[in-house]
């Protein structure tokens, strides 16, 4: 292998606070950075922070050979509003659909609840005539004239973008593609985008939403994809880089453009990818991933090394984190649940005289009590340091002293006391509080999606998930957890780790009888034509390209769908026999054995994943260090609610070697993070570095 | 946890830190059972409008918890409903298995539409605990939904408490007898299935809840959540001025006669006493309210008043007592009818704030448009297609009141918590096409804080066929009035298009082929003197076309000129200027 030879792998996650980057070669990785994210010019911080990481380590820019980036720009620009001046276009009489949403008061009982604020002030919102009914049918032709005069109209108010939303637009897209054509010959310059393109889905609001939300921000990512790519260049990088979406998947920058809605969420689905890439490597191909940083964790189930997906989820919530306080998109995206539970989450006795935790934070600033910079409200980070799971020297490498005279003097003021029980009991009853919080929250987003969490083995990342995953997996009844090696920059591995895909959808009611495989076929179809045409624009050989197809099913009559795994289409046996059977098992498995009779299975909704090849990178550190021992020391610690404080080995995690063995209870650090190694627990150090803990029949506490 | 084991009925020794982890946990079963019965429910009633409730019991039938969404009509009358279904089949006279059902006004939700499935759940052979919940059955035979009967009979299809399913299945009479009296059999069979399953998600996690905490018996947890949240609730009613505060309230009502809604809150320590006193008697047309659902509605004012952030349980009702005349509209007696029972009962609410506002430290909203819009489609599918028949049930809101410190929200029901169902999904269950659904301008309460802006919905159909509607709908007359200073919202109205005639409401109104209906919703109450409403936010509103230009100047002294082509479509921050010195005079 040369130097010039193109070999190696760059990821890129700019994040709300940091800029992750990951250098990588076939035999594993080379060098990580991480910085912090300038916001003022995204694009220029990530070239910055690349010249900097290669200029460290001494590598030329034209060894880069793939470059994989992830960036919540686009979540910024929707919640900061720095998108375009957009305009919408309705059918006349429904211009406010996306003000008055679905009339949800999302909160019973709080008189005080806000409810999102459209992208498109109503001024810029017109109704033309027109009008498509449910069957499809026009039922008043599009008003030309009234288009082009509106069209003038918003050019002439600095209208910078239009969305064309129409009813029934999904059945049939002909007004909508009129409108754009009217648009285009008198308002060239203005972009358009047709909730009949951008997500050709029933239900107005969600499809409007999403339509403008995708149009209100492709300016800002053109700019940015296009600053990026010329600022690359310069750099020395050859290539144009790819885009990592929310799916899980990553792609070409045209693609990226196109659906820019689609880049929404792409951090957390790297983190995703990662424990998908981890996962392989150790055999287990279902898992829960669970990262818990300073304000908030998140959950993901793997199943079949798949990250579960979904189509909708909201942006901006406005109110306390609220379902229904945020704008509905729909789009796919990796299913993951985010609940208010982090190292800075302020534990409280509430109302009732209980120890509630979250979901407001103390963050990094002012910070739990220990920190010393203000903070005086008990944070999760208080309690751990007091339970001895945290050591005041060396956290953050030792790089910030902790004070666990005043964690333990606020535990006992705000929480000891006005329950009656001892400083210590406080603290184990926090950490079990918000340990249990997440496993709640991850049982009901398993259930909800026909899943089982019980028995996934765990994947633990992020600053505070070693010293929580163990707690959540015991409370999930989990067999073990595993913690990779660079675990800061995990998601910078994910996408390096992510084969190229794309989904694509089309609603389309049919019915399971036998013409449904003639459906079937063609409707798949012209979806993997669609999706092989979006991977080979993205540089995949067509031959190297695999599909998954699906669909979503449900009773006739009911709302909610069921996403099932459709079975390969064949002419002569009875495929919607065999899809309704899918169906049945799926429906059961979720909602128990009564399902009710007599009525007939529809599908409405047809998808398409398609794959290319699995970049197979190896994840390992290239170069390990050798030491005679790796404890670095001991100290007491508490590790159950009956237990009291035991003195335990503290290792150091960049010191232990594959193969190495440790029984709990036990501690591991490494300056990002502490693991925790309960009693009964038996952790083994695997050849990539990661680190596997089985947990021993004694399940150990729970609360 | 060991605690429990050792004394699961000494609730004052359950461990604090337990107690909070089965109290969190509960409620997360509750929303999964929520989601599985959403997921699962046939009718746009349930599974769009989340006219529902879900709740879990206890084994002697005390509410310890209820799902987060839902609708406190439904989650309060259930619970405390339960006391019935427990008396009428004691334990031993359940097995596993067995599932009862019931719609009985007076012993449930007030209306016979609104099926409860409750579902005992067994452990080692003993009940350990109760899964409920209540749907909006889309029709129950009878009249189709509206104030019209002069008897419950006249309603539907009543159901006793009786058993659905056993062990062995189904009640198959029973079902076939449900079939052949609704006119959605589908519909109304599949939202029944769907509770009966719901019920069975959250057992199967009540039951992992159980193994992992090693619990036998959940009554004892279950005493502590509720001893608690009565304690929380209590030190919050201590907080306020004791006194007696009375209030009442003008409504519609049926025809001609309006109804007088009267109340006297007594705040004294820390209890409250509720006296509906005063009101009317109980009237000869549906909008009757048994005292199920006039404790429901009250207990929600409650506690939405004063401890939105407390569990609600059974021990949520224990400091607060509610009397209704015996034979007043809020107390009405059997064979009233009660098919229209939320037109008087959503205003509950806001009459109970209106009387507690001096009480509150913290001020409560101006009255809403209150009782929901519910709107009952049914007719012909179509003439041509042959003789089928579609029943639609539609709902809708106007605005709710303002608030002390914000603006009321725009077409957001309160007291309920039942949502719209998308355009496109009720196009393409029926013939109904909704040919405007936008918001009403000058709608919203005057007011420093207005009210939430309502609606305008207009209504006709596709292809060719007898039809009809039954408008159930309040706040024609009398429109929800403001509070500290702000303006009253301004009415709904129910008309034809093509006349402006005003059409009958809470009764059936037949229509033509081409008829078009239009319906003005009511816009929510302003909060305080609307000249004190900042100039720039008055101005943001006339922008946008929520309040206009004439409103600016008489309700909120602000004089705005716009300076725009009188043709345009799109009008711009820059077309509209304010007129600094005429508005500085009005204001003075």
């Amino acid at each position: 292998m040369t130097a010039d030879e193109p070999s190696l792998r760059v990821g890129i996650d700019i994040g709300g606070t940091f800029t992750d980057l990951s250098v990588l070669d076939p035999t594993g990785i080379v060098a990580v950075g991480k910085s912090l994210t300038t916001h003022g010019s995204p694009a220029q911080g990530v070239i910055d922070a690349l010249g900097e990481l290669l200029r460290t380590h001494e590598i030329h820019a034209s060894r880069i050979g793939r470059l994989v980036h992830g960036t919540t720009l686009v979540t910024n620009a929707l919640i900061e509003r720095r998108g375009a001046r957009t305009a919408m276009l309705t059918t006349e009489g429904f211009r406010d659909v996306i003000e008055m949403g679905r009339e949800h008061r999302y909160d019973l009982y709080d008189l005080e609840i806000e409810m999102p604020v459209p992208l498109v002030p109503r001024n810029l919102r017109i109704g033309v005539p027109e009008r498509i009914l449910a069957t499809g049918q026009v039922h008043v032709p599009l008003d030309e004239d009234r288009v082009a005069t509106v069209a003038k109209e918003f050019v002439a108010a600095g209208v910078e973008a239009v969305a064309v939303c129409f009813l029934h637009s999904h059945m049939n897209p002909e007004h909508e593609q009129q409108a754009r054509e009217v648009i285009n010959d008198v308002a060239p310059r203005l972009r358009v985008a047709l909730s009949s393109d951008i997500n050709p889905e029933v239900r107005e609001y969600e499809r409007f939403s999403t339509t403008i939300a995708n149009v209100y921000v492709q300016g800002v990512v053109e700019d940015y994809l296009a600053e990026l790519r010329e600022g690359l260049h310069t750099l020395g990088v050859r290539d144009a880089p790819m885009i990592m979406l929310s799916n899980g998947g990553v792609t070409a920058i045209e693609v990226a453009q196109r659906f820019p809605i689609r880049m929404l969420e792409s951090g957390p689905a790297g983190g995703a990818l990662g424990a998908v890439a981890f996962g392989r490597r150790t055999g287990d191909s279902d898992l829960l991933a669970f990262d818990m940083g300073g304000t908030t964790a998140k959950l993901c189930m793997i199943e079949d090394a798949e990250p579960l997906l979904t189509h909708a989820f909201e942006v901006n919530r406005v109110y306390k984190l609220k379902p229904g306080s945020g704008l509905p998109v729909r789009a796919p995206v990796i299913d993951m649940i985010e609940i208010g539970a982090g190292g800075g989450s302020i534990a409280r006795v509430n109302s009732l005289g209980l120890i509630s935790v979250g979901p407001d934070s103390a963050g990094s600033e002012p910070g739990p009590v220990c920190y010393g910079q203000g903070g005086d409200s008990v944070t999760v980070t208080d309690a751990d340091l007091v339970l001895g799971l945290l050591d005041s020297a060396s956290f953050l490498g030792g790089r910030m002293i902790l004070d666990v005279e005043s964690s333990r003097e606020a535990l006992r003021t705000q929480i000891a006391q006005p329950l009656g029980i001892t400083v210590e009991d406080a603290a184990w009853g926090i950490h079990a509080t918000v340990n249990a919080n997440m496993a709640d929250a991850a049982r009901v987003h398993a259930i909800e999606r026909g899943r089982d969490v019980d028995r996934l083995p765990l994947f633990v990342s992020g600053g505070n998930g070693p010293l929580h995953g163990p707690g959540v997996a015991q409370a999930l009844g989990s067999p073990s957890y595993i913690v990779p090696p660079a675990a800061g920059v995990l998601s910078t591995l994910g996408f390096l780790a992510a084969p190229p895909s794309i989904d694509v959808v089309r609603s389309r009611y049919s019915r399971l009888d036998d013409s449904l495989p003639r459906v079937a076929e063609a409707l798949f179809g012209s979806l993997e034509e669609e999706s092989a045409e979006l991977l080979e624009s993205s540089g995949v050989a067509t031959g190297d390209i695999s599909f998954a197809r699906s669909v979503e099913m449900r009773f006739e009559g009911q709302g909610a769908e069921i996403e099932v795994f459709a079975p390969p289409v064949t002419e002569t046996a009875d495929w919607h026999v065999e899809l309704e059977r899918e169906f049945y098992d799926a429906y059961r498995r979720r909602f128990g054995p009564v399902a009710p009779e007599g009525v007939g299975v529809e599908v409405l909704t047809w998808r398409v994943r398609a794959t290319g090849p699995d970049p197979h990178q190896a994840l390992a550190f290239s170069s390990t260090r050798i030491a005679d021992t790796a404890v670095k020391g001991r100290r007491s610690a508490k590790f159950g609610p009956d237990t009291g404080y035991q003195e335990v080995n503290v290792y150091d995690r960049h010191l232990l070697c594959p193969g190495a063995e440790i029984t709990g209870p036990a501690l591991v650090e490494e300056p990002e993070s502490t693991l925790v190694i309960p009693p009964g627990g038996h952790c083994l150090v695997l050849d990539d570095q990661a680190i596997r803990v089985e947990l021993g029949a004694d399940k150990g506490p729970t609360s | 946890m060991n605690e429990i084991q050792a004394a699961p009925t000494q609730t004052d020794k359950a461990d604090p830190v337990v107690v909070g982890l089965v109290a969190n946990r509960l409620h997360s079963i509750l929303d999964e059972q929520q989601s599985a019965l959403i997921n699962t429910a046939f009718s746009p009633v349930v599974r769009e409008s989340y006219d529902l409730a879900c709740a879990v019991f206890d084994s002697r039938g005390r509410m310890i918890g209820q799902s987060s969404s839902g609708t406190p009509g439904h989650i309060n009358a259930m619970a405390t409903g339960m006391e019935h279904i427990v008396a009428r089949f004691p334990p031993n006279q359940l097995s596993d298995g067995d599932v009862l059902i019931t719609n009985d006004p007076w012993m449930t939700a007030g209306q016979i539409n609104d099926i409860t499935i409750a579902t005992p759940f067994f452990r080692n052979g003993s009940l350990i605990a109760w899964f409920a919940s209540c749907c909006h059955s889309p029709d129950i035979g009878g009249k189709i939904l509206s104030a019209e009967a002069r008897e419950v009979y006249e309603e539907g299809l009543r159901l006793p408490i009786m058993k659905l399913r056993t062990a062995a299945g189904p009640n198959r009479t029973l079902e076939e007898i449900i079939r052949s009296n609704v006119r959605t059999p589908d519909e109304t069979m599949g939202d029944i299935y769907a509770q009966v399953a719901s019920n069975q998600v959250g057992a199967r996690s009540l039951f992992a809840l159980m193994d992992e905490h090693g619990l036998d018996e959940i009554d004892g947890v279950a005493s502590a959540i509720m001893d608690r949240s009565e304690n929380a609730l209590r030190s919050r009613i201590a907080e306020l001025v004791d006194g007696h505060y009375p209030a009442t309230m003008q409504i519609d009502g049926f025809g001609d006669a309006s109804l007088v809604l009267a109340v006297a809150v007594t705040v004294e320590g820390d209890s409250i006493r509720v006296d509906y006193t005063g009101s009317s008697p109980q009237s000869k047309h549906g909008v009757n309210v048994v005292l199920n659902y006039t404790r429901a509605y009250t207990s929600f004012a409650v506690k939405a008043a004063l401890s939105p952030d407390i569990p609600h349980n059974e021990g949520s009702f224990r400091p607060v007592a509610t009397h209704a005349p015996e034979g007043s509209v809020l107390n009405c007696l059997e064979p009233a009818p009660v098919a229209s029972r939320h037109l008087v009962g959503h205003f509950l609410p806001s009459l109970v704030f209106e009387a507690l506002r001096p009480a509150v430290p913290q001020g409560l909203p101006a009255a809403s448009a209150d009782a929901l819009w519910m709107t009952v489609w049914r007719g012909v599918t179509d003439e041509e297609d042959g003789q089928s028949y579609f029943t639609l049930t539609s709902f809708g809101a106007g605005g709710s009141g303002g608030r002390p410190r914000k603006d009321g929200l725009t077409t957001t029901g309160f007291p309920t918590g039942v949502r719209a169902a998308p355009t496109e999904i009720l196009e393409s269950h029926t013939p109904i096409v909704q040919t405007t659904r936008e918001l009403l301008p000058d709608s919203a309460g005057p007011g420093e804080h207005r009210g939430g802006v309502s609606q305008r919905l207009r209504v006709r159909r596709r292809g060719k066929g007898a039809w009809s509607v039954n408008a159930n709908i309040d706040r024609v007359d009398y429109p929800a009035s403001g509070a500290a200073g702000g303006g009253p919202g301004r009415p709904g109205s129910f008309t034809r298009v093509s006349t402006g005639e005003a059409l009958p409401r809470k009764r059936q109104v037949f229509l033509g082929d081409d008829a078009e209906v239009n319906l003005n919703f009511p816009g929510g109450g302003g909060y305080g003197d609307p000249r004190k409403r900042p100039v720039d936010r008055v101005l943001a509103d006339v922008i946008n076309g929520y309040v206009s230009i004439e409103s600016a100047r008489d309700d909120y002294g602000v004089v705005i000129e716009y300076n725009g082509p009188l043709d345009a479509f799109v009008r711009t921050e820059q077309m509209f200027c304010i007129n600094e010195e005429k508005t500085a005079r009005l204001r003075a």
